[in-house]
C-alpha cells in the first residue's frame, strides 16, 4: 500500500478526507480485497488511537497502546499521545499492540460458550458443553486485531469497542449445518428479525461466501423429552 | 381583597416560575437528551427520509462495502441494498415486494414482504418489558464522518442477547455508525458510513439493480399459504431464556424441501429467534427448487454454525430436524433448540 493511500485511509477515518478523494478511496476499496482487509483493521485501530470513543476504552488498552508507541508505559490519557504520532504511522503502531495482546482474548472468550451460572441449557449439562469446546480451536483472534481486556459487567465506563474476536471452526468439526440449508433458514428468518439485526442478516446474505464458518460440534444429545 | 391578594400573588410568582421550570425540565431532557427519543428519531429518519450512502460492514475480520439507496415518494418506499465487492448481490424492495438478485447463483428471488421496515433496520418501541433486559443510555458525544454524533448504547443485561451502540448524526438522527456487541461489550459486527447523502429527490436509475438478469433463474414466491402438519405444529420451546416469548407461529416450505416446516418466532422485544421444525427429508422427493448439491445434505444435522452476526443451532428431536436461528449469542439458539418438544395443549414455555 502506498503512503498516499495510507494517508487517505487515515484521513478518511479522521473524517478529514475531501469528498472527491473519498470517492476515489471507495473505488479502490471495491476493487482491492487486500486494501479492504487492511482498512478493516485500521478502522478499529485508528479508532482506538484517535481516542474517538474515550468512554469505550479500557485503561488497560490505552496503556498498551502507549507502551507500543513510546516503548514505555505512559499512564496519560490516550488522545494527547495519539496526536503526537504521525497519521500514517498510527495504524501500524496499533498492529504491534494487537499481536501482543491477542492471547488475552483467547482466555477471555473461553467463557463464551458456557451458560451463565444457574442457567442450564435444557437437556444438556453445562459441563457437557464445556467438554465439547476446545478452547484453542474455537476461538480465533483475527490477525492484527486489537483485543480487549477481560471485561467486567457492561457499563458506560468500560465498553470496549476494539476487539474483533470471533469464534470460528474447530479443527475437528465438519459442517454442522449444510450451507445451502443454512441460507434458506437465514432467509426465512430475515422476515422476522427485528431491529437492527435485520441489517446484519441482509448484509450477510449479500456477501459472496455463503459457506459459514462452523464452530464446535454440539454435544450429540437429544433434547429433553 | 385585592390588597390582600397582591402580596400573595407577589409571593406566588417565583413559585410559579420555579414550578414551571421544574415541569419543563423533564420535557427539555426528553427533547434533547433522552436516548429513547433519539432512537425514535433514528427510526423516523430511516423510514421517512431519502438517503443514498456507502457503508462498510465489518464482521469476522472481513470488510464489505455496500451501498444503500432509500427513497420515499408519494407514500411508496423503494430501496436498494447492494454489495460493491465481488458478489454483485443486490436486494431491491419496492414497497411490499422484495427482489434478491444473486448473480453468483444465477438466481433472482422475488417474494412479498409486508409491514417490513427499512433495509437499514430500526429499533422497536421499547416497552417496559424491554427495560428488564436492556439498559439504554447516552454515552459521550463524538464525531463521525466529520459530523457531531450522539452516542446511544443499548446494552444487554445478560448473556442471552446482543446489544447495540449507535452513533447518530446530531442533525438528522441517521445512524452514521452502528456496532453490535455482546454482553461484555465486545464488538461483533460494525457498520459505518463512508458517505451519506440525503437528497430531496432520487432518480429511478439509482434504484435499478446493476445486475444483468439475462439467463438468470427467476423464483417467485407467493404469499405463504403453507400449513404445517399437526405433528410438526405440536412442537414448541418448553423453556425459553428470560424475556423471550412466542410472537409468530406459522409454516413455511423451505428451499429444497417438499413439505412445509413449522416456523416459530420467539422474541424478547428486540432480538428474535426463529425455530424451524421439519420432518426428516426424503432425498427422492425434493421440490423443483432443489439443486443437485442438496442431495447429500439430507443427513440429519447436529451442531452450531455461525451466521454473520448470529448463530444457528440444529438438532434432532424425535426424528424431526429442529433448527434455531437468530442474531443472538450461541447459547441462546442452543438453549431454545434443546428445549423444543411436543407441547401438551396450552402448555406455555417456562423461563
Amino acid at each position: 500500500m502506498s503512503e498516499q493511500i495510507r494517508e487517505q485511509v487515515s484521513a478518511f477515518l479522521d473524517g478529514e478526507l475531501p469528498d472527491s478523494e473519498t470517492d476515489l478511496l471507495l473505488k479502490r476499496l471495491t476493487r482491492d480485497a487486500e486494501l479492504r482487509d487492511s482498512f478493516g483493521r485500521y478502522a478499529l485501530i485508528g479508532e482506538a488511537l484517535r481516542g474517538a470513543s474515550p468512554g469505550m476504552l479500557t485503561q488497560g488498552f490505552a496503556s498498551r497502546v502507549n507502551l507500543s508507541i513510546d516503548g514505555e508505559p505512559v499512564p496519560a490519557p490516550l488522545q494527547p499521545q495519539a496526536s503526537r504520532t504521525p497519521r500514517w504511522w498510527r495504524p501500524f503502531a496499533g498492529l504491534g499492540v494487537a499481536a501482543g495482546v491477542a492471547a488475552v482474548a483467547i482466555v477471555t472468550f473461553q467463557q463464551r460458550a458456557v451458560a451463565p451460572p444457574g442457567v442450564a441449557t435444557p437437556g444438556v449439562a453445562t459441563s457437557g458443553v464445556v467438554a465439547q469446546v476446545s478452547p484453542a480451536a474455537v476461538i480465533k483472534v483475527a490477525p492484527g486485531m486489537p483485543v480487549a481486556d477481560a471485561a467486567g459487567p457492561l457499563s458506560a465506563q468500560n465498553h470496549e469497542a476494539l476487539s474483533y474476536t470471533v469464534p470460528t471452526a474447530s479443527s475437528e468439526s465438519n459442517a454442522a449445518i449444510a450451507p445451502a440449508r443454512l441460507t434458506n433458514y437465514v432467509f426465512a428468518h430475515s422476515k422476522y428479525s427485528s431491529g437492527l439485526g435485520q441489517r446484519g442478516v441482509l448484509a450477510d446474505l449479500l456477501i459472496e461466501d455463503d459457506a459459514p464458518a462452523q464452530v464446535a460440534p454440539a454435544p450429540v444429545k437429544r433434547a429433553a423429552q | 381583597m385585592t390588597e390582600v391578594l397582591r402580596p400573595r400573588a407577589h409571593w406566588l410568582a417565583p413559585c410559579a416560575v420555579m414550578g414551571a421550570l421544574l415541569t419543563a425540565l423533564p420535557l427539555c431532557a426528553l427533547g434533547s437528551d433522552d436516548p429513547r427519543e433519539w432512537l425514535e428519531k433514528m427510526n423516523h429518519a430511516l423510514a421517512t427520509r431519502n438517503y443514498d450512502g456507502t457503508f462498510f460492514h465489518l464482521s469476522e475480520g472481513r470488510l464489505e462495502t455496500m451501498r444503500i439507496v432509500h427513497r420515499v415518494r408519494g407514500g411508496r418506499v423503494t430501496e436498494r441494498l447492494a454489495s460493491l465487492d465481488g458478489s454483485g448481490r443486490e436486494f431491491v424492495r419496492n414497497n411490499d415486494e422484495l427482489t434478491c438478485y444473486l448473480p453468483d447463483q444465477h438466481t433472482v428471488l422475488v417474494e412479498p414482504r409486508q409491514d417490513h421496515g427499512p433495509f437499514l433496520g430500526s429499533l422497536p418501541q421499547f416497552g417496559a418489558a424491554v427495560n428488564d433486559f436492556y439498559l439504554i443510555e447516552s454515552l459521550p458525544s463524538t464525531h463521525v464522518l466529520g459530523r457531531a454524533a450522539r452516542v446511544i448504547a443499548v446494552s444487554p443485561k445478560d448473556q442471552f442477547r446482543f446489544g447495540y451502540r449507535l452513533w447518530l448524526d446530531e442533525k438528522t438522527a441517521m445512524p452514521l455508525k452502528t456496532q453490535l456487541c455482546d454482553s461484555r461489550g465486545q464488538v461483533i459486527e460494525q457498520i459505518f458510513f463512508a458517505r451519506l447523502d440525503m437528497p430531496e429527490t432520487i432518480a429511478d436509475a439509482e434504484l435499478q439493480p446493476a445486475v444483468r438478469t439475462e439467463g438468470m433463474h427467476w423464483v417467485h414466491q407467493g404469499p405463504s399459504r403453507d400449513t404445517a402438519s399437526s405433528v410438526l405444529s405440536a412442537y414448541g420451546a418448553s423453556e425459553l431464556p428470560p424475556g423471550f416469548h412466542l410472537t409468530v407461529q406459522g409454516a413455511q416450505t423451505l428451499g429444497g424441501a417438499s413439505v412445509p416446516a413449522s416456523h416459530l418466532v420467539y422474541s424478547d422485544g428486540l432480538a428474535t429467534v426463529s425455530v424451524f421444525v421439519e420432518a426428516e427429508r426424503d432425498p427422492s422427493a425434493q421440490s423443483p427448487g432443489a439443486t443437485p448439491h442438496d442431495a447429500p445434505q439430507e443427513a440429519p444435522m447436529q451442531g452450531l454454525a455461525r451466521v454473520g452476526s448470529g448463530f444457528a443451532f440444529s438438532t434432532m428431536v424425535q426424528g424431526h430436524q429442529v433448527t434455531a436461528v437468530g442474531e443472538v449469542p450461541a447459547q441462546t439458539v442452543e438453549f431454545i433448540a434443546h428445549s423444543v418438544k411436543v407441547l401438551n395443549g396450552s402448555e406455555a414455555p417456562s423461563h
